[in-house]
């Protein structure tokens, strides 16, 4: 039987950005090393800091954070779900979430290659 | 060796030397505008850079020829008609006659122009980020060409007020006062930003986009004030030959500058710190440059433990000054002229008149600095107002809220400062941030049990206003990325070095938001109504199913997560 059940997944993190390499050797150790990632802001649970200009406060709420997306096929996305998780944890608030989310279909541009096989 | 010396006429040395001097710090004062370039471009934001910066090239250009086709000439007629010496029309013109040269008049002129200059570019730095740039090359004009060169022929060229005793050395009041209270008069016309006040009267903080340009600016231009304030105890010898002239005081106002601009930073500094409990760095830079001002008009009649008073007392009130022209006056003053250079040179030409802050002979007048400083004041504001009113009458002040939303760097120049790594305007808007209750609309299983991502498109300026809607809608928790993209928004016309290309990707601010309790159409509806101006480029949303989700904090995985 093959993981997801044939299908393919697109497991979406927003983690903190120092925890970006340790995310990428967990994916590695997951067998799930292609990854994509984006500099983001982002509001949650995390507290509002406050920036200041010219002596005057302001609230930044919109923290910095990484988005890391992982496309998969034959690992079960469920396990690079969790990997991402053991990875980012602090246990503070403002460790991120994980989303698994389904893909249609999966082209691999250089090869032509469409399906899981592309992923 | 004797000999040939003998042959030398002393005449001819002590005009080169003096020749040499007043040339060499009339280009440290042109130098300043390096400094108000770079100070005035770090305080603005990234898409008003480019824009900044031609308003200060400008400054110089336009101003610099008015200033000697007119300017000259309107400053010995205020000053003859007021009281002063006798004045020729055209006496401009005259000091371009063969004759006048050669005995370095236009060296003369040169070193008033550069002062003129100074006072001009001060005004740009309140008007920041929302003035036409006709209207404020028009201004310059009339202040190239009139407003600072009264000023002049009241003080300097001997009219009334110097008649009356007022004193002025390098132009606390007469250059920076009159630069920064114009800046102030003109901030209070054209009117605040866009979204730098709420609706209900709250103050919105806008960051400008570089400390570091604020910083090199401020450097650069405390560089300059030496000549500005050094360079004015000009002529090092007396016309007899081999006696020092006014080089007899210079070590003062070298002595008196230099105590002053270091003790303006520790004032603004310590303000800073006793208001926020933070060492402000932009504070620091400000204080420095008010600290200067301060000590501008008396720096050579104050004695040093003066310099330091006067120059902690102006850093000192900049922090109180600005606060008060921001949140009482509700005037958009961007890069704080005036608390730096209006309120700073008004104290200083104000305290020179104290007996025990100045050398026992100094004999200032209280009554004339008074006086002084209440007329240039009156006249700035006037004539400021009148050239500011007669624009606005006009409809041809400000540019249009698409170009000020855009950036004035695109809108009126066609210029992206940051290519490549720009980034869209930030707006503090106070933030929003919910203390745990999520309220949630219905009791029942919304999105079909299932987990949703809203994934909406927006124009950047629209964020804060879809940030405020989605805390409404009980969804605050958001990703924010900037994108460029491309739909049914026309493409714009870029432009680098006068040639045009195609922009068709459009700055954009990419929002996601993952729910489960809460409606998925309902908060895309939310952030369609927050995000919609009903011009093209309004962007879209779309909503996307999620099949798992995981808090990475507590492990908590599905609809729990979220």
């Amino acid at each position: 039987m093959s993981a997801n059940d044939s299908e393919i997944k697109m497991v979406m993190a927003y983690i903190r950005p120092d925890k970006l390499s340790a995310v990428k050797k967990g994916l590695a150790e997951a067998g799930a090393p292609s990854l994509t990632v984006t500099n983001v802001s982002g509001r949650g649970s995390q507290p509002a800091k406050k920036g200041q200009w010219r002596g005057e406060e302001y609230s930044v709420d919109l923290h910095q954070k990484v988005k890391v997306e992982c496309v998969v096929a034959d690992i079960p996305a469920e396990d690079v779900a969790e990997a991402i998780c053991e990875a980012a944890k602090t246990d503070e608030k403002g460790d991120g979430k994980v989303f698994v989310l389904p893909v249609d279909e999966a082209y691999q541009i250089r090869t032509g290659k469409v399906g899981p096989e592309a992923v | 060796m004797n000999a040939v010396a003998l042959q030398l006429d002393p005449t001819a040395v002590v005009d080169a030397v003096n020749w040499v001097w007043v040339l060499v710090v009339t280009f440290l004062i042109f130098f300043m505008h390096a400094g108000f370039a770079m100070l005035e471009a770090g305080q603005v934001r990234s898409k008003n850079v480019a824009n900044q910066l031609t308003k200060n090239m400008l400054t110089w250009s336009v101003g610099v020829i008015v200033f000697f086709l007119l300017g000259a000439t309107v400053s010995s007629v205020a000053a003859g008609l007021t009281g002063g010496p006798d004045y020729t029309l055209f006496a401009v013109f005259d000091a371009s006659n063969a004759s006048v040269a050669a005995d370095g008049g236009w060296v003369d002129w040169l070193f008033g122009a550069v002062f003129a200059m100074t006072a001009a570019t001060i005004v740009s730095g309140a008007v920041a980020g929302r003035m036409k740039l006709r209207a404020y090359v028009t201004y310059t004009v009339a202040l190239a060409g009139v407003i600072y060169p009264v000023v002049v022929g009241l003080t300097w060229g001997e009219g009334f007020l110097e008649v009356l005793g007022f004193t002025d050395f390098a132009g606390g009041m007469i250059v920076h006062g009159m630069g920064g209270i114009a800046g102030l008069t003109a901030a209070y016309i054209v009117g605040p930003r866009i979204d730098r006040y709420t609706d209900d009267g709250g103050v919105n903080v806008i960051p400008g986009h570089s400390v570091t340009f604020a910083v090199l600016g401020t450097l650069v231009l405390a560089f300059g004030w030496y000549g500005f304030n050094v360079g004015t105890a000009a002529a090092p010898l007396a016309a007899g030959g081999g006696e020092l002239d006014s080089f007899g005081y210079v070590g003062r106002v070298a002595l008196t500058t230099t105590l002053g601009m270091a003790a303006g930073a520790l004032g603004a500094s310590a303000v800073a710190m006793y208001k926020t409990g933070k060492v402000d760095t932009l504070y620091v830079a400000n204080g420095m440059l008010a600290g200067l001002v301060g000590i501008t008009s008396n720096t050579d009649l104050i004695t040093w433990p003066a310099a330091l008073l006067i120059g902690g007392l102006a850093g000192a009130q900049l922090p109180v000054v600005f606060e008060f022209v921001e949140k009482r006056l509700k005037i958009d003053d961007v890069c704080a002229v005036f608390p730096v250079h209006g309120s700073a040179g008004v104290l200083g030409a104000l305290l020179v008149a104290v007996p025990f802050l100045t050398v026992p002979d100094a004999g200032v007048d209280p009554v004339a600095q008074v006086v002084g400083v209440a007329v240039i004041a009156g006249w700035t504001v006037l004539a400021t107002g009148a050239v500011f009113g007669a624009l606005k009458a006009a409809g041809q002040i400000r540019v249009s809220r698409e170009h000020e939303l855009e950036g004035l760097d695109v809108s009126e120049h066609g210029v992206d400062t940051y290519p490549e790594f720009g980034r869209p305007d930030t707006v503090a808007d106070g933030g929003f941030v919910e203390d745990g209750g999520v309220y949630r609309p219905d009791g029942g299983l919304p999105n079909d049990g299932g987990i949703k991502l809203v994934m909406a498109f927006i124009r950047p300026d629209r964020l804060s206003a879809v940030k405020q809607g989605l805390a409404e809608a009980g969804a605050p928790s958001i990703t924010v990325t900037n994108v460029s993209g491309r739909g049914s928004q026309p493409a714009k016309k870029g432009q680098w070095r006068g040639e045009e290309y195609t922009v068709d990707l459009h700055q954009k601010v990419k929002v996601e938001c993952v729910v489960a309790d809460i409606p998925a159409d309902d908060v895309a509806t939310a952030i369609a109504d927050a995000a919609r101006t009903g011009e093209k480029g309004d962007g879209k949303v779309f909503v996307l199913p999620v099949e798992g989700a995981h808090q990475i904090r507590t492990g908590k995985t599905g609809r729990d997560a979220v």
